[in-house]
């Protein structure tokens, strides 16, 4: 049972124009965030299937850089994210391709993140209505569960030992 | 409280404890989050309240979207509706008319509530606003009236999808439109097997529906088909309390659903490369769009 909450389904309260594309993006992204303990330096992400197809209409890079940046679902300022990258000191990189090779869905993402000393590669689903998943992280199979709801900040250090320091992961890379 | 897999584990719950539909799901969600019930009440609420601000924003903004390929029809169609001419009777009017301001907000990138998605997030909110509207069911039902539809959705979800991307606009469209018939039903009156065999309709008359978005944006033919989402919340819900019922029960319909949705081949699930996208309109569309931005 992937939909826990009445609060999955009417909800969440959010910038449009799309739960899957635009709402379940930002948390993802946000997760990112939290797992870097801030704002990357850097990031390389991969849009899969539906989202390649359609992320500049349903501003999905607006939604994944604006939770990069660390807003949440309804910041009115998602729509100005990309502008706002710049403030931030992100820089970033799209990449657009098929099936994802890890998760069988088509909302798919998968992004690299580097801040000063750390890097972070997680994989991420957008499941609709607002809800997403993050399926790996730095090459390990994982399943957590993002709601709007919950509060990805604790979520994520929970996770923040798979934050490998550059140095270590740069010969897997 | 047993696990809620089913409309029909759904509706023997609602007999076993002698309760709504509506008050097993502020049941479940109070044991689930440890929140007690006036908390989540107040949550539910605050999604309420923000519904209204999108309607009432909406309705009154003549402007376009950032594409230019929607806006401005809820202000005709709330012109229209108030010289008091309209066909569909004024339960089906205002729910058109606040639908449609509700899906041109969210493509504005406005605030508002996915009721499940964003895609489908005029149906709800047009038709709780139109009966308060039309027969002052107040804000209070309005809001038991969200758990209502977020059962039936629960059931949904869990059972099948939600999100056009993964099943079609019958998904989308389909569910939300199952979830506020429904949610009529319960809150005129109806009883819990209504409400479900309502659900059942509507999700019928939009089995097959395919997900076919215009540039890829939430907007041709999305808001649209929001709008008739409403009118037909309204028919299914009227057929349900008229005593008729659903020949193929609820559950057989989300699963038929769910094998229609796997089977619809991927250009029209949400890739804008099938339907109305792929016509000789949406194409230029798509081309006026993406060459302005590069």
């Amino acid at each position: 049972m992937e939909f826990e909450s009445c609060f999955d389904i009417i909800g969440p309260i959010m910038v449009g124009p799309s739960s899957s594309h635009t709402a379940g993006v930002v948390s993802i992204g946000k997760f990112v965030h939290e797992l870097l303990d801030g704002c990357p330096e850097e990031a390389d992400i991969i849009f899969y299937d539906s989202f390649a197809e359609t992320y500049q209409g349903h501003g999905t890079d607006k939604a994944l850089l604006g939770g990069l940046l660390g807003m949440n679902t309804d910041d009115s300022r998602i729509k100005h994210a990309i502008e706002m990258t710049h403030h931030y000191g992100l820089t970033y990189g799209i990449q657009l391709e098929g099936s994802c090779p890890y998760y069988d869905h088509p909302n798919t993402t998968f992004i690299t993140a580097r801040s000063k000393d750390s890097i972070v590669k997680v994989g991420g689903v957008s499941l609709g209505g607002g809800l997403s998943k993050i399926f790996m992280i730095n090459g390990e199979l994982v399943d957590i569960r993002l709601s709007t709801n919950d509060d990805i900040s604790t979520l994520a250090t929970h996770f923040s030992e798979c934050v490998k320091k550059d140095t270590v992961l740069k010969g897997v890379v | 409280m047993m696990e809620i897999r089913s409309m029909r584990e759904l509706i023997e719950i609602t007999k076993l404890e002698k309760k709504s539909i509506g008050q097993i799901m502020l049941m479940k969600e109070e044991k689930k989050s440890g929140k007690d019930q006036e908390t989540i009440i107040r949550m539910m609420e605050e999604r309420l309240i923000k519904m209204k601000e999108a309607i009432d924003s909406g309705k009154n903004d003549p402007s376009p979207a950032p594409s230019g390929i929607s806006g401005g029809d809820a202000v005709k169609m709330s012109q229209y509706v108030r010289r008091g001419k309209s066909l569909s009777g004024t339960y089906i009017s205002d729910a058109m008319t606040f639908s449609l301001a509700t899906s041109e907000s969210n493509a504005r990138m406005g605030v508002i509530v996915a009721t499940p998605t964003a895609g489908a997030a005029g149906i709800l909110p047009g038709v709780l606003f139109s009966l308060h509207e039309n027969d002052g069911t107040p804000y209070e039902e309005l809001v038991m009236g969200l758990f209502t539809a977020s059962a039936l959705g629960y059931v949904i979800a869990n059972r099948s999808f939600i999100s056009g991307a993964a099943g079609g606009c019958q998904a989308e469209v389909g569910s939300a439109t199952a979830m506020a018939a429904g949610t009529i039903v319960e809150l005129k009156g109806g009883t819990p097997e209504q409400a479900v065999n309502a659900t059942a309709i509507a999700m019928k008359s939009l089995l097959g529906l395919v997900c076919d978005p215009v540039a890829g944006l939430v907007e041709v033919p999305c808001i649209k088909r929001n709008v008739i989402g409403t009118s037909i919340a309204f028919s299914a819900a009227d057929l349900a309390l008229a005593g008729i019922e659903s020949r193929i029960p609820c559950d057989e319909v989300i699963n038929a659903m769910y094998e229609v949705g796997k089977d619809m081949p991927r250009v029209l699930k949400e890739t804008s490369l099938g339907g109305l996208a792929m016509t000789e309109t949406g194409k230029k569309v798509k081309e006026r769009l993406f060459s302005k931005k590069s």
